[in-house]
């Protein structure tokens, strides 16, 4: 693994451990906003997108179908 | 940047508010220079009463409730915009007490976003209360089974007898030795990583505010190949000196046992401020 990958893997990382706190956690706002957040499961979704990016940059049919184990 | 609103009725194409935190007005001052200097985010503090809403206009397009699902299946959009909140949160926490919002927490203009700080204040600065001067830190806790294994060797009989009998069996009787080998670390294994969570999050809590055993996460979002036996987080002091030496003196004791600890952080107080925040 290049110099380069390593680096984009560990920002992807850091982004996958951004995503725990960011989506998971924080607090909540109900009532009359735009967006209903609460209603969707943020994680769920934003883990998916992620994953499958972040497998894209690997070894890919491996790191997916254990990526869609996790979840 | 926006067209005043007595000027013009609001439609939906127009500019929203996307609220990042909630802060106090006296300390989150300073950091709005700053914030605007970096130009990334273009971040304004909304003052009401003796709170601050820390935001920035955005495309009510951009963020509509109807084009969300969307929006979050492109990924190049969703890693921006976490980005950009955590980035925003982190500065602001340089100088000041925040209590982080949910992700794409948008309010569609100024009044209702001004609404809410004020008819929430109570609940808002009992939050910022519970969270002022102090920061959330992540500790991970990965077992190399390797080094367990080894580790196991030195201090368990029946698994340094059964090495030994490996080492000098062979063929078909050393394949059987090695199995039975592997069943006992495994065993061993089993009742540590339970023990080991619970040490681990008996001593890290006493050495915090407070603190949360958190759910364990798959090797795709841990990045690392060991096996992860604790995940929690911790509201501690913001020089954290009491807590990194409790964290230092657990490092030492349990990396005999071919454990590693991982610490991140500092975050805003995601953990640790109420999870639902909506009208009385």
């Amino acid at each position: 693994m290049s110099m380069s990958e390593q680096k984009t893997l560990k920002q992807q990382v850091t982004l996958l451990e951004l995503v725990d706190r960011v989506l998971n956690k924080g607090v909540v706002v109900s009532g009359d906003i735009t967006l209903s957040v609460a209603d969707v499961d943020l994680v769920y979704v934003g883990l998916r997108v992620l994953l499958s990016s972040v497998a894209t940059l690997e070894e890919p049919r491996e790191r997916i179908s254990t990526a869609g184990a996790a979840l | 940047m926006i067209t005043p609103a007595a000027t013009a009725p609001l439609r939906r194409n127009e500019l929203g508010w996307y609220l990042y935190g909630v802060a106090a007005a006296g300390e989150a001052s300073a950091p709005l220079a700053r914030l605007a200097a970096g130009g990334a985010q273009e971040v304004e503090l909304v003052a009401e009463g003796p709170l601050v809403g820390v935001a920035s206009r955005v495309s009510l397009q951009e963020f509509d409730e109807a084009a969300l699902p969307e929006r979050l299946r492109d990924a190049t959009w969703l890693e921006e915009k976490i980005r950009a909140h955590e980035q925003v949160l982190e500065r602001v926490l340089e100088d000041a007490s925040i209590v982080p919002c949910r992700f794409c927490t948008v309010y569609r203009s100024e009044v209702e976003l001004r609404r809410f700080l004020s008819e929430r204040r109570e609940a808002l600065q009992a939050a910022l209360d519970r969270v002022r001067g102090k920061v959330e830190v992540g500790v991970k806790a990965f077992i190399d089974r390797d080094r367990f294994a080894v580790a196991q060797a030195k201090q368990n009989d029946d698994i340094r007898q059964l090495e030994t009998q490996v080492s000098t069996a062979e063929g078909g009787r050393a394949y059987l030795k090695r199995r039975r080998l592997e069943q006992r670390v495994a065993a061993e294994l089993d009742g540590f990583r339970g023990e080991a969570a619970d040490r681990l999050h008996t001593r890290l809590l006493a050495a915090a505010e407070d603190g949360l055993s958190l759910p364990l996460q798959a090797p795709e979002l841990s990045g690392r190949e060991e096996e992860m036996v604790f995940n929690g987080a911790y509201l501690v002091t913001a020089d954290r000196a009491a807590f990194e030496e409790a964290l230092a003196l657990l490092g030492r004791d349990f990396r005999d046992d071919g454990v590693d600890l991982e610490l991140t952080g500092p975050w805003p107080a995601y953990n640790f401020v109420p999870e639902e925040l909506g009208p009385e």
